[in-house]
């Protein structure tokens, strides 16, 4: 909950600042543009999604591979009516592009921004992709230290470099959070770091092991974070048991309590030979085990919202938002 | 090998030790290279009398060997005695080669044909002066012919170090004494320039005792000598010996050979102050003789003038505080033994009726007055070596002293004085330290068994056979390569550590660049093979002998005389049993296209070393390492078999098949598996291209 | 230390393959401190290229050197009297890049290939381990990291980190990369600071950097003065 919310004192107006100001649970949901020039695509996805969150990140290039920009997307989204988080990771633009982008962005009406380092390129070529390993990655600035120059932009009317701005950037300021990354014990301290340099809103990697999460939420709470930022609970809808699996032993950050492998591995073992039964049941399973989890992480001490992460899953979305008891969204008067 | 040739550089303990430095080490080098011959060569350039002390020396050398300190010292002596019995066609053949340089115009007498006498008539005659060498008896040697009993040394030992003195022009007179027959005066008068008396402590002392002029009392010089006359004495039942000495020894086995049934040793000394080697000491015992430690003649007491026994008193100390011999009695102490023979064994002396007619002078207690530094008499012209200067000595020492006479002689005849010659040490690499000692692989030292004694006594035969070419080779292979260790050019040295990471005996350490301490360095190679800078070089077997002998082996053919598959085979040489099998063997594969080359350890073969083969053309190489576990160094098998692979890697990267190396192990014996393995590799390359690297029909194929 | 690998054989013989006369030079100092391009590897090299050369029937020239740096005129004017006394086509440097800029600078007509590819500055870890550990930023800031150089062990060079990416230690890239954060965090918490990460490291002066242009340092006591006017 974040105090001392009059509408005249937000920072971006955006819908997601709103929702959070007025104290509601937040909900956003991910949109994953496509890895050609096929905006309808997105378009698309817009129309099925609509409604059913506060506001939707666009990945930015997400595991290095190359996709329809963040802002373009964004507006395309904005079109229909929905409000975008653009996302921007440190990877593959210096401070001076990054920052000609992000007054791109507050010119086009996008309102949010979610600040990240962005996986190392090599990413990109797994599976059958071929992506760009061999590209010279940026990172010029961290997360952190974009999250503050953002701040400088849109408090400070300063540029990074120190040169100032006339018309400041209304972005409501986003960082991402992996509550049970390695080492552990570095996490709040990081979190706290992000808060000082001024980050709004805070989207958490996927959470499974409540109990752990649980455990680290108080420590954040005990700090005092969660009054100064908003933490959204990351949430990945799995759908089978080998994504489970494979989150577990390769996605660093995300850990899968054994509990749910078992219950995800039963359901499958039941469908016996039926390969679309055993598929059918555990999209179902997967669909439970994610109302279940948001329901425990709206639970916790300090925890403001989720965010929902639907891989190339977006139709499923609004079923679970409705099981889960947070449709309908807000409907806030739009600021100026 | 007399003088240090570079400041600071040392010596192996053995070389140092034995009087005349001979390079037992380089020696035991050359017998695991089966270069017997030039071994030889080595012996005799320090030691003319080699085949003799092959047999008899008390091997000092042994006895500073560093390795007693990891199982035992290496057996120098028979490598010796191995070497020159391998060697006897090829002696007598370079005999005729000797041909002394011209002759200068001044002729050296020498007095007196003994080992001392012999050597520097030897050295003078090389160096183109002419010696006569006058004899008493009628057969050259001194002692070694005549006192020494044949069952340490057969005569025909002592000839065949004769032989090669004589052939070199040295002239011989026999059946002349001096002092009686000429004197010194009248070898001056025929025009000799200088005269050498080597006359030697020929007379054995006596004792002063009741009763010493009874019947059946003999002096051990004159009775070793009519033991080896065809009519040699014949023993009463017992017989006692007065003495300490080796004399003393050889006396009482000969007694016992000659049918006494007691013989009794009488000495003054307790056990350990004998003078006499402890080995001479243990064979005798085993032979059923008793030693009284401790006692001295008191009298002598006899039946109708025939000796009957010693009435003996107790010895309390033999030396006085000053280590001077002062022997202290206790004469209420005494004991008896009886004898029917009693032979008097307590030291000899010189004879010096050579000094009449001489105008040489004696020094107070009746010894000829000499210097041994300059090796001179009071009289000009005369010098004196050997025993009759430097006292009693073992032959290695009368040798050395022969050398130092002729030095001495040369010097004079060319400027009319003398030359001082001081003893001068050569400094000894230091003891082998206790954690490197540990790291060494132990190997049981080859015993050699000793006749029995029930069958030694029986005639005069040799007591111990020398080694077989087997054993000569496990034995050497102990030799530790004293001072041939590992060098680091400290230009090339970039301190990259490597050296010190990988040496299995911790002895590499870096002092601003590498430094192996020479006490600690097993010159195993393996850091040679490894330096990334190649700074460091051995001074024993260094790999770029081997590409040497590869080059020389492969330049030698013709185009249309390189088989193929021509196969280079790097084998170890520890696992060789006989060179035999190497000559045989090695020229029948050679038909077939293989040659082998022979490396102490094929760990110390280096990348480049592996790769050199077929740059100079050959199809395959071969590497064959020891039995498994039997490797004398720890780790160097996992090492070589790094750099085989890196080498296979290279070959396939430019393009060539890296199956063209091959790795074998011994099983058994070289000589049963080696040809095996050669037959596999040849077989497996022929499957590959036709066996060669490149195509060449000009090129004949070996028999399939 | 610089630390360089041998290019493939294949490779470096494409490079020579053309001419008759090779010189192949290795470099007294880091190049055979992490065995890439010593005297040994020069060896190497060459006994590989002969072979090569030999089994195709090519007649080429290889001869072999290495002097104490590759850096240095001093050392390299042998080295160019050598080449041209012999009439030698090209050179092959098995030191790093700076060798073989410095060689071809003094060589000038006559080609200079480069045998290896020259990676980092490392250090061993352990025995045959080396590892990137400086990026040659030009401006170091080890003491706020117990040590440890989060520009050249991050693969994002992250000043304020983990990452999220970080894993048992272990980057996200590949788990024979160590996480460089981790190890500063474990370094920084041995030591007892590990509160000064709370501080926010602000954006880096890249411009100290290669980033900056290529880098120049002069230390003027060493610099061979023009000769002063002379006076009457």
């Amino acid at each position: 909950m974040i105090e001392d919310m009059d509408t005249a004192v937000l920072k971006s107006g955006s819908n997601l600042e709103r929702v959070l100001s007025e104290g509601h649970f937040a909900v956003t949901v991910e949109i994953g543009p496509p890895m050609d020039s096929n905006g309808e695509i997105v378009l698309e996805k817009s129309r099925l999604l609509k409604g059913m969150a506060d506001a939707f990140n666009i990945t930015d290039n997400q595991t290095g591979v190359v996709r329809l920009s963040s802002i373009a997307s964004s507006v395309l989204i904005m079109k229909e009516g929905l409000e975008p988080v653009m996302q921007m990771t440190c990877r593959d633009r210096n401070r001076l592009a990054i920052q000609s982008d992000i007054l791109g962005a507050a010119a086009l009406g996008i309102r949010n921004c979610l600040c990240i380092a962005g996986d190392h390129q090599s990413f990109g070529a797994a599976g059958k992709l071929k992506g760009h390993p061999g590209a010279k990655n940026v990172y010029d600035i961290d997360s952190i230290q974009l999250v503050a120059a953002l701040k400088g932009m849109r408090d400070d009317g300063v540029q990074q470099g120190g040169d100032s701005l006339e018309k400041r950037p209304q972005l409501f300021i986003g960082a991402a959070w992996t509550p049970l990354g390695d080492p552990i014990e570095i996490r709040p301290l990081r979190l706290k770091k992000k808060v000082e340099a001024g980050a709004d809103f805070i989207q958490t990697q996927g959470v499974f092991d409540i109990d752990r999460f649980r455990e680290q939420m108080k420590v954040i709470v005990d700090m005092g974070l969660h009054e100064r930022t908003a933490i959204l609970a990351g949430i990945i809808v799995p759908k089978n048991l080998g994504m489970l699996k494979y989150m577990n032993s390769s996605v660093a950050g995300v850990s899968i309590p054994e509990s749910l492998i078992t219950r995800m591995e039963h359901v499958r073992s039941s469908a016996g030979d039926d390969k679309k039964k055993a598929r059918e049941d555990q999209e179902e399973e997967g669909i439970k085990i994610t109302v279940e989890l948001i329901e425990h992480v709206r639970e916790i001490p300090g925890v403001s919202g989720v965010h929902i992460q639907a891989i190339e899953w977006e139709h499923r979305v609004p079923e679970i938002l409705k099981r889960a008891g947070l449709i309908p969204r807000p409907a806030l008067h739009k600021g100026g | 090998m007399e003088e240090p040739s570079e400041a600071g550089q040392l010596y192996a303990p053995c070389v140092v030790a034995c009087p005349v430095h001979t390079d037992t080490r380089q020696l035991a080098e050359l017998i695991s290279l089966g270069e017997y011959e030039q071994a030889l060569e080595l012996l005799l350039e320090a030691n003319p009398f080699s085949s003799v002390c092959g047999r008899i020396c008390h091997h000092p050398c042994e006895q500073n060997c560093r390795r007693a300190k990891v199982d035992a010292p290496v057996g120098l002596m028979r490598l010796k005695r191995f070497v020159v019995e391998a060697t006897r066609d090829y002696r007598i053949s370079r005999r005729k080669k000797l041909t002394p340089p011209h002759e200068k115009n001044a002729k050296i007498a020498v007095v007196g044909s003994g080992p001392s006498g012999l050597t520097a008539a030897y050295d003078l005659v090389k160096m183109g002066l002419p010696v006569t060498v006058f004899e008493r008896s009628e057969t050259p040697g001194g002692l070694l012919g005549h006192a020494i009993p044949r069952y340490r040394l057969p005569y025909s030992v002592v000839q065949e170090d004769i032989e090669d003195i004589l052939s070199a022009g040295v002239q011989l007179r026999t059946g002349l004494v001096i002092g009686r027959d000429y004197s010194i005066d009248d070898l001056f008068e025929q025009g000799y320039r200088a005269v050498l008396l080597a006359t030697g402590l020929s007379e054995s002392r006596t004792l002063n005792i009741p009763g010493i002029d009874s019947r059946g009392i003999l002096l051990a010089l004159p009775f070793l000598k009519s033991v080896l006359s065809p009519k040699p004495p014949t023993m009463g039942k017992r017989v006692a010996v007065i003495g300490g000495g080796n004399v003393a020894i050889d006396v009482a086995r000969s007694a016992r050979r000659l049918g006494a049934e007691r013989v009794n040793m009488v000495c003054l000394e307790a056990p350990e102050e004998m003078p006499a080697w402890k080995w001479e000491i243990e064979e005798a015992e085993d032979e059923g003789i008793f030693i009284m430690n401790s006692w001295g003649p008191k009298s002598v007491f006899s039946e109708n003038g025939f000796v009957r026994g010693l009435e003996l008193k107790k010895c309390t100390a033999v030396f006085d505080a000053d280590g001077r011999f002062n022997p202290r009695f206790d004469d209420s102490d005494t004991a008896t033994v009886s004898a029917d023979n009693v032979i008097i064994a307590i030291g000899q002396r010189g004879d010096l009726t050579c000094v009449r007619g001489s105008s040489l002078e004696l020094s107070p207690g009746e010894k000829l007055q000499c210097d041994p530094e300059t090796l001179s008499t009071t009289r000009n012209g005369v010098f004196v070596c050997g025993e009759l200067l430097i006292g009693p000595a073992s032959s290695v020492e009368a040798v050395r002293d022969g050398h130092r006479a002729a030095k001495a002689i040369a010097h004079y005849v060319d400027s009319g004085d003398l030359l001082k010659q001081p003893f001068m040490e050569l400094p000894a690499l230091c003891e082998l330290p206790d954690e490197t000692a540990e790291k060494i692989k132990k190997q049981t030292p080859v015993t050699v068994e000793l006749l029995s004694p029930e069958l030694r006594l029986k005639a005069f035969s040799e007591v111990e056979q020398g080694f077989t070419e087997k054993e000569a080779l496990a034995e050497s292979k102990r030799c530790l390569a004293c001072t041939t260790g590992a060098l680091a050019d400290e230009e090339k040295c970039a301190a990259c550590l490597t050296c010190v990471r990988i040496c299995p005996f911790g002895v590499a350490t870096i002092e601003k660049t590498a430094i192996m301490p020479e006490e600690k360095c097993q010159a195993c190679g393996l850091c040679a093979a490894e330096c990334p800078a190649a700074a460091i070089a051995l001074k024993r077997y260094g790999t770029n002998q081997m590409r040497e002998q590869l080059q020389g082996v492969l330049s030698g053919m013709t185009p249309k005389k390189v088989p193929s598959p021509l196969i280079i085979s790097y084998c170890c040489l520890f696992e060789v049993t006989s060179r035999g099998f190497i000559a045989e063997k090695a020229a029948e594969y050679r038909r077939s296209g293989v040659y082998s080359i022979l490396v102490p350890c094929v760990a110390r073969l280096s990348v480049p070393d592996i790769l050199s083969p077929f740059e100079l053309g050959a199809d395959g190489l071969t590497i064959i390492g020891c039995t498994n576990g039997q490797c004398l160094y720890p780790t160097a098998e996992e090492r070589l078999l790094r750099r085989i692979r890196q080498a296979k890697k290279v070959l396939v990267e430019v393009g060539v098949e890296g199956e063209r190396i091959d790795y074998w192990k011994t099983e058994g014996s070289a000589e049963v598996s080696w040809t095996s393995f050669w037959e596999i590799s040849r077989r497996k390359l022929l499957q590959i291209n036709r066996g060669m690297m490149r195509h060449d029909s000009s090129r004949e194929k070996t028999a399939q | 230390m610089i630390v360089a690998e041998r290019k493939p054989l294949s490779e470096i013989k494409s490079f020579i393959e053309n001419y008759k006369k090779i010189l192949i030079v290795g470099c007294g100092t880091c190049a055979t401190v992490c065995l890439a391009g010593g005297e040994s590897e020069v060896k190497v090299v060459a006994s590989g290229m002969r072979i090569g050369f030999l089994k195709e029937d090519r007649e080429v020239e290889i001869l072999e050197d290495c002097i104490t740096r590759q850096c240095e005129p001093e050392f390299v004017t042998p080295l160019v009297e050598r080449v041209k006394n012999e009439g030698v086509e090209a050179v092959l440097s098995l030191g790093c890049g700076v060798g073989v800029n410095f060689l071809a600078d003094k060589l000038e007509s006559v080609p200079v290939f480069p045998g290896v590819n020259t990676e980092f500055f490392g250090a061993a870890i352990e025995p045959g381990v080396w590892v990137e550990m400086c990026a040659g930023c030009g401006n170091c800031i080890l003491h706020l990291t117990g040590g440890i150089c989060p520009i050249a062990r991050c693969s994002k060079s992250i000043l304020n980190g983990p990452c999220g990416g970080s894993q048992d230690g272990k980057c996200e890239i590949s788990p024979d990369v160590d996480c460089g954060w981790n190890l500063i965090v474990e370094r920084m918490k041995k030591m007892g600071t590990l509160h000064r990460l709370e501080e926010i490291v602000p954006p880096r002066d890249w411009s100290t950097s290669r980033h900056g242009g290529p880098r120049r340092v002069v230390h003027e006591e060493l610099v061979t003065q023009p000769e002063a006017e002379a006076t009457g």
